[in-house]
Order: structure tokens, then C-alpha cells, then sequence
């Protein structure tokens, strides 16, 4: 593989295994009861806080409608959750001088918390949604507990690409 | 704290206003996009609802492209683990295929008699429409269980319209664009499906659980805990004619259930295995009544009519004899003891006469006695006065009566 081709990959990866992650029927709430996680809460968390700009703001915008035509949810809830998480991965990057993953991974909970609680609202509030809550708190706890794997594993990633490229 | 504040200040504004090298929007700008997407969601006007149809006809169809490869994959990993099973797959569809051959005719039968049970109590649903469809998404999100269909408003699917895999119920029609629709599943908690559960002939709702069960809402399980069997057979009930009834959804396990506070129901398909789904509509039988037949219709409810008054002035008339009987029958028994009385009044009377009758003589017999002690010597035969009467004779006693012999008138 050349460089360029590595680059390539490098860059664009994120979008793609976003766009991949939503429009595909990989889904993940696997095979268990209660067990789901939120993989692109996972994703763009990651890379907006660690690489700044390798998924653009109007993609994630655009991979929120996605989302929520194919989950059959309100249009832009999905998308409003996402560039939310983008703005608190922006204000956690604005504020750290030493990164330290335990604390984004901390930071990372309260966000998904919060973004969770907006989402709930809207559905209950404005949508007559019913939701299970046991299946949410499950949800939001496997993406939580994810999130730190997934670092692990995107990093492993770009450094090997990277690694490879120089 | 002056220090922070600004800083707290610049970076909450750079999270929400710097916009990078490469990016073309900020994120505030995204955001307030993205809730003026939400408010017009809201709103139900005729362009916003076109350019939504139009987005996720685009979106519905990329996803499906993007899920080739993947369902490719799974078909093949499913084929695979299908050959390994084989033989032991094919020795227990053996035998359940002998069993089921025995059923089917039996099913029949009573299939038969149920459609006429069905058109007597004016509850027997035709199929209105029918058409086969491809699942094209059936990803499953916490929030909504549903899968997308390859078939749209085009072929007159409408909202609310049942979907079927074979003959078990998949859920409803939710939504509906111009080339796919939205399936709601009976798996999703928002899905609400007026159930009876069999034999027990007992009424609820059930909502989605899980992937693979259903909650059975409204009823205790102390109303099932007399049943013997392991299994009861949950169909829809037709309540409310959301969904027509009989339609099969699963079986709900007693055993499995005792420990349990929810009533589960276990499905009868796997809903993440669809491939195709049948949609119908349903109504109810029109019976077609020509002009003709409305006359002799017509005329024979005149009939009825005039039957059913006769027999009310039948039953009236009937009402009247009984009383009328009723009546009579006293009057006779009145005049039986009447008559009764009558007799004995008379027999009194007899009796009575008789006695004045013996009074009487034995008043004269007194009188002539007493007349006998004062005038019997004027009358009584002596050797001096031959020419009286003798004691005894009637002539004695006609004299003592009349106080003495009678003159005689020269």
C-alpha cells in the first residue's frame, strides 16, 4: 500500500466508519437481552476530542439524519445529539493540557448522560415516545464502558496506519 | 476567578464558533440547524413532507446498497451453519412434518367452520389488498423497533395496514413514503396489539419486550395459574379493529413464567431473520343485494312484521284466555258452593218444618187435653147422656175442642 493510499485511510477512515456504522445493519445491540451500545456516540466522540476536523461538523450533521431516517426517529435529534457531543469534545480539547483518558472517559459519561437526557425528553415530551428505560440505562452504560476499548482500538489503529505511512 | 471565567468564556465559545480549517459551518450553526429540523418535523406541511419522503427514499435506498456486502456475508455464514445442521434438522422436520400433515386437515376443518362462525356473527374479514415486500433495513434501535419495506404509497400501501410473515403477524404499517414504508414491529414497546390468549379465551394488550418476546399488559397471572397445560396460544383479538382476528403471535410458557412478575410472550417468528413480508388489508364482507332480491327482501321483512304483530295479538289474546279461565274457574267453584249451601240451607228448612209441623200437633194434643180436663164431662158417653161420645172417637175429640157437644139448630 502507498502512502497515499494510507493517508487516504488515515483520513478518512472516521466518516467512513461512521456512514458505515449507521447506514449499515451491523447493529449494535447485538444478540443479548439488554445489552447495546452506541457506537458513533463512541466514534465522534473520539475523534473530535483526539483529531480535531477528521470528521467534519456538517457530515456529522448529515450522518444524524441518516440515523434518525433509519431508526425512525424525528428528523435532527440524532444530529443535534451528535454535534453536541462535538461541542463538548471541543470545549474538553479547549480546556486539556494534559490529556488523560480516565478523565475523558469520565467526561465522556456526564456528555452521553446529558445528550441521553435531552433525546428522552424530546421523545417524551414532544413525541409520545414510550421508552424502555432498563434497555437506555443499559445502552448508555455499554457505551460508556465501550468507549474506553474502542480508544484503545482507534488508536492502535491511526498509530499503525501512521506507523506504516512513516 | 476573574481568569477562569474567561476562560471557561473562550473556550465554550471556540467549542461553539471556531470552525477549523476545513470546516464550512460552525457548530452553532449546525445545531441550530438541526433544531429548526426538529420544529419543522412538527409542522405538517406539504413541501417539508415531500422533501422528507424524498430523503429517506434516498437514504432508505443507500442503506440498502451499503447492506449488500453485509447481508451477503450473513447469508453466507447462515448457509454454512444450515449445511452442518442438516442432517439433524432433516430427521426432526421429519417427524414434525408427519405430525403437522395430521393437523392440517383437522386445521382445515375447523377453518371452515370457523369462517362460517365468523360470517354469523358478521365478524368475517376478506382480504382487500395484498402485496409481498422486501425487508430493506431492519436495523434495530433501542428507541424504535421497525424494519423499512421496498413497497411505498406506488402500490397503495396505506398507514395501518397489517404485515404478515406466512401467516404470524409482524406489526403495522407506520409510515409510508412514496417507494418504501416503515413496519412497525409487535416487538417494539410502543406497539400495542389487542391480544386473546387461548384456550383461557382471556383479553389484553401486549407490547414488545425484547427482540424475540412480548409483555402482556392488564392481566394478572393469578387468572392463569388454573391452567394445566404448559402453553397458551396468544392471536390477536380483533378488539378495536386495529388488527383482524385470529391472527397468530406466539405462545406464552407457563413454567417459564411462574417466577416471573411479567407475562411473557415468546414469538413465533424471528423478526431479525425477515427477508419478505406479506402486507394485506382487510374488510368485511359485502354481501352484494341486487334490486330484485332488496324486493323480495323487502316484502319478506313486511311478513315478518305482520307475523311478529299477530303473534304479539296472539300472546295478548292467549293472556286474556288465561285470565278469562282463571275467572270461570272461580265462578264455578263460587257456584258449586253455592249450590252447596243451597242444599243444606234446604235440608235445614225441611227439618225445621218438620218440627213446626210435630209442634203444631203436639200443640193441638195439649189444647185438647187441657179442654179435655175442662169439657171432657160435657162430652164423655155416660149411662145418663147416651146420646154423647164415646173416649177415644174422633167425634169425643171434636166435642171437647169445640167445649162442648155441638147444638144443634132446629
Amino acid at each position: 500500500m502507498n502512502n497515499n493510499k494510507k493517508y487516504f485511510l488515515y483520513k478518512h477512515t472516521p466518516v467512513i466508519l461512521l456512514f458505515t456504522s449507521i447506514l449499515n445493519e451491523i447493529d449494535f445491540n447485538l444478540e443479548f437481552r439488554y445489552f447495546s451500545f452506541n457506537f458513533a456516540y463512541i466514534l465522534i466522540f473520539y475523534y473530535s476530542l483526539k483529531r480535531e476536523g477528521s470528521i467534519g461538523y456538517v457530515l456529522i450533521f448529515i450522518a444524524g439524519l441518516f440515523n434518525d431516517v433509519i431508526n425512525g426517529l424525528p428528523m435532527g435529534i440524532s444530529s443535534l445529539s451528535y454535534l453536541l457531543l462535538c461541542t463538548a469534545a471541543a470545549y474538553l480539547r479547549n480546556i486539556t493540557l494534559r490529556p488523560n483518558l480516565i478523565k475523558d472517559w469520565i467526561y465522556f459519561l456526564i456528555t452521553i448522560l446529558i445528550l441521553n437526557f435531552i433525546t428522552y425528553t424530546y421523545l417524551i415530551l414532544f413525541i409520545n415516545y414510550e421508552i424502555d428505560y432498563f434497555v437506555q440505562t443499559a445502552n448508555i452504560i455499554g457505551t460508556f464502558l465501550l468507549y474506553i476499548v474502542f480508544s484503545f482500538i482507534f488508536k492502535f489503529y491511526d498509530n499503525f496506519i501512521l506507523g506504516r505511512s512513516n | 476567578m476573574e481568569p477562569g471565567r474567561d476562560d471557561f468564556v473562550i473556550a465554550v465559545r471556540s467549542a461553539f464558533l471556531k470552525k477549523g480549517n476545513k470546516q464550512k459551518f460552525s457548530l452553532l450553526s449546525l445545531i441550530l440547524f438541526s433544531i429548526i429540523f426538529l420544529i419543522l418535523n412538527n409542522f405538517n406541511f406539504k413541501i417539508i413532507n415531500f422533501n422528507r419522503a424524498v430523503i429517506k427514499e434516498i437514504i432508505y435506498y443507500s442503506s440498502f446498497i451499503i447492506n449488500v456486502p453485509e447481508q451477503a456475508v450473513e447469508r453466507s455464514f447462515i448457509k454454512v451453519s444450515d449445511h452442518f445442521d442438516h442432517y439433524d434438522s432433516y430427521l426432526i422436520i421429519k417427524n414434525e412434518l408427519q405430525k403437522l400433515k395430521g393437523k392440517d386437515l383437522e386445521k382445515k376443518i375447523i377453518e371452515y367452520e370457523n369462517v362460517e362462525l365468523k360470517k354469523l356473527i358478521d365478524d368475517y374479514f376478506i382480504e382487500d389488498g395484498q402485496a409481498f415486500a422486501k425487508v430493506l433495513i431492519d436495523k434495530d434501535s433501542p428507541f424504535l423497533r421497525s424494519i423499512v419495506i421496498n413497497k411505498g404509497s406506488k402500490n397503495e400501501v396505506k398507514v395501518g395496514m397489517t404485515v404478515y410473515d406466512d401467516i404470524y403477524l409482524v406489526g403495522k404499517i407506520v409510515e409510508v413514503n412514496f417507494l418504501t414504508s416503515r413496519v412497525l414491529l409487535i416487538s417494539d414497546i410502543n406497539s400495542k396489539v389487542p391480544i386473546t390468549i387461548q384456550p383461557l379465551n382471556i383479553q389484553g394488550i401486549m407490547s414488545g419486550l425484547d427482540k424475540q418476546s412480548g409483555q402482556i399488559q392488564y392481566i394478572d397471572q393469578k387468572d392463569l395459574s388454573n391452567f394445566n397445560k404448559e402453553n397458551l396460544i396468544v392471536v390477536t383479538s380483533g378488539v378495536g379493529g386495529i388488527f383482524k382476528s385470529g391472527i397468530p403471535i406466539g405462545e406464552i410458557n407457563l413454567v417459564d413464567n411462574l417466577l416471573n412478575e411479567k407475562l411473557v410472550v415468546n414469538f413465533y417468528q424471528n423478526f431479525s431473520q425477515l427477508k419478505y413480508v406479506k402486507i394485506l388489508s382487510h374488510v368485511k364482507e359485502n354481501l352484494n343485494i341486487d334490486l330484485s332480491n332488496k324486493k323480495i327482501f323487502e316484502a319478506n321483512n313486511d311478513q315478518i312484521f305482520q307475523i311478529n304483530n299477530q303473534a304479539q295479538d296472539i300472546k295478548v289474546l292467549k293472556q286474556q284466555k288465561i285470565i278469562n279461565d282463571e275467572v270461570q274457574f272461580k265462578l264455578q267453584s263460587e257456584n258449586i258452593r253455592l249450590k252447596n249451601n243451597l242444599v243444606n240451607v234446604q235440608k235445614e228448612l225441611n227439618k225445621s218444618s218438620k218440627k213446626n209441623k210435630e209442634n203444631k200437633e203436639r200443640n193441638k194434643d195439649l189444647e185438647f187435653l187441657e179442654l179435655n180436663l175442662l169439657y171432657g164431662h160435657k162430652c164423655k158417653k155416660s149411662f145418663f147422656r147416651s146420646q154423647l161420645y164415646k173416649i177415644g172417637t174422633n167425634k169425643y175429640r171434636a166435642c171437647v175442642l169445640n167445649k162442648g157437644p155441638i147444638k144443634k139448630i132446629r
